[in-house]
């Protein structure tokens, strides 16, 4: 079988690789795989070939062949050669594994995703096969979310920390309760009465920030958000300014009370669509900055994304993308449950913020599908 | 139930505090520590009653204790107080049912649950303290003639907590 791949090759390349090798065909083949060999009724010579013609080709047509080839072999796998020849093919095998672990990577994060953003964004246009894969794993991801939640969680407020801060004998808390602890309570520890530096133990762990905003980005975000709701202003800002939680859910109280006018809300409608539409704007040119195509109005939003993904990009960016686009959903989510408070809304105006909801949402929509796609492509 | 973590807007506003406390109150219907139970009186919810039931194997043994406990509105960095609703014979209860504990004093640590808490007084039936006593007499009595005091304690439980 081997010697009619070998007939496939140029005669040039096996002359050449005859030459480079009968010289030191002695130390490269023991004499006990020698013996070995012969046993098995392979001639050395067709041995030899056939080694070197997997090892010195890297490119062959398929890697069924060459797994073929290797399989055919792989009795003989004493010598030294032996081994770095089924060294080389290996990636091939690994190739294979690999697929599993970002699988489960992309679980996790599928599952979080799933979790944040509400409908409409897992219906992306995909074959069945990766459909089914997808399912299999958000089934299995994370059974150890409890214990985590639980691990993460701050000994004062309960709640998962936010913006950790850790204490000298390796205590973490949220940066706040730990805060008023060592204001209220004395400067210790509040769980092992260790006393704690002054003042250093206000610096966030930021380590385990991130751990933490990558493992429960729904609650992360829901504080977040709430801290921009109440600060009106900052609904035009990118980037959300921490505020205190605590002074959050305070002043949450007197929102619905006092509800801006409706002409406010429209206005800052219109004003999050279009941080959106710059975002994804944004975004969609920076993710394909390598690309040579023309980046036209940004009306065709989806032709582009949809020609254009499967472009690598920072993992980094992909995340603050990510976290942004739930902001502004949570926000929006946010905004429609208050605006349905209000009895009625002249016609003209809920058209319009009804308008700019279905724009943002459609935005929202076809961004997630694109980071969608691009995580299955990784 | 309660405004968990996963509703990302609470139906009302609550405090620090209250937050605090509605977390516990769910953990603590969650996952009860053994022999004992608490929740909140009313619609108060800085208000609680707990029960503790006597540790077999001591004078309390087969008592069910009432306590009160009132949350400071600034807790957690404050130690709720708690209270014995049920009379009871000990060297640490105070006659008015205050219950005298380092934890909830100057040993206070906003870490603590009310679960830690009613497990400590829980342990502080089985053990008590005579040499921090608020009542010297019954520490005295524990110190000098354990099984006499045992007997008041046991019979004490049988008047007032069953």
């Amino acid at each position: 079988m081997v010697e009619s791949e070998e007939q496939k090759r140029s005669p040039i390349i096996q002359k050449k690789l005859m030459e480079s090798n009968s010289q030191n065909m002695a130390t490269l083949i023991s004499p006990r795989f020698k013996s070995a060999a012969a046993m098995a009724g392979w001639d050395e010579e067709a041995l030899l070939l056939a080694t070197l013609i997997v090892e010195d080709t890297p490119v062959r047509d398929s890697k069924h062949k060459k797994r073929f080839v290797l399989n055919s072999k792989s009795p003989h796998n004493n010598s030294s050669r032996k081994r770095r020849v089924l060294r080389n093919p290996r990636p091939i095998v690994l190739d294979l594994d690999e697929e599993e672990t970002p699988k489960k990577d992309n679980g996790k994060k599928k599952k979080e995703k799933k979790n944040c953003v509400s409908e409409g964004i897992n219906k992306v246009e995909e074959n069945e096969n990766k459909l089914t894969e997808k399912n299999s794993t958000t089934a299995s991801a994370l059974p150890c979310i409890d214990k985590l939640r639980e691990e993460l969680s701050c000994a004062i407020c309960l709640e998962i920390c936010f913006e950790p801060s850790t204490t000298p004998c390796g205590h973490s808390f949220c940066r706040k309760c730990l805060r008023s602890a060592a204001d209220k309570c004395g400067k210790k520890c509040p769980k092992c009465r260790q006393l704690i530096s002054n003042g250093r133990s206000c610096t966030v762990n930021t380590v385990l920030w991130n751990t933490i905003q990558l493992l429960f980005p729904q609650e992360i975000e829901a504080r977040k958000v709430m801290s921009t709701t109440n600060n009106r202003q900052a609904a035009s800002q990118i980037v959300i300014p921490e505020t205190t939680f605590y002074t959050n859910t305070r002043n949450r109280s007197i929102q619905p009370i006092y509800p801006s006018s409706r002409r406010n809300d429209i206005d800052e409608d219109a004003a999050l669509a279009r941080i959106l539409q710059r975002q994804i704007d944004t975004t969609t040119t920076r993710v394909h900055r390598n690309q040579t195509s023309s980046s036209s109005s940004s009306s065709n939003n989806v032709g582009r994304v949809r020609t254009r993904r499967g472009v690598s990009t920072n993992q980094d960016e992909d995340a603050a993308f990510a976290l942004r686009l739930q902001r502004e959903e949570f926000l929006q989510a946010f905004k429609s449950n208050s605006s349905s408070n209000h009895e009625e809304q002249p016609s003209s105006s809920s058209s319009t913020t009804s308008l700019g909801r279905a724009n943002l949402r459609a935005m929202a929509t076809r961004a997630m599908n694109l980071r969608n796609s691009r995580n299955r492509r990784m | 139930m309660i405004s968990g973590t996963s509703s990302w807007l609470p139906a009302t506003s609550v405090s620090a505090s209250g937050k605090r406390i509605q977390r516990e109150m769910v953990e603590l219907n969650n996952d009860p520590p053994p022999h004992c139970s608490a929740g909140p009186k009313g619609d108060n919810l800085y208000h609680w009653i707990a029960t503790i039931i006597g540790t077999p194997g001591t004078p309390y043994q087969g008592g069910i204790f009432f306590l009160d406990i009132i949350f400071p509105t600034d807790y957690p960095f404050n130690p709720p107080q708690v209270v014995f609703k049920t009379r009871i014979y000990h060297c640490n209860v105070e006659p008015d049912g205050h219950v005298s504990m380092g934890i909830l004093k100057d040993g206070w640590s906003p870490a603590l649950t009310i679960t830690k808490v009613l497990l400590a007084v829980r342990s502080l039936l089985t053990n008590p303290d005579p040499y921090n006593a608020v009542v010297p007499g019954i520490a005295h009595l524990y110190l000098g003639d354990r099984a006499k005091h045992d007997d008041i304690a046991a019979e004490w439980t049988v008047r007032f907590a069953k």
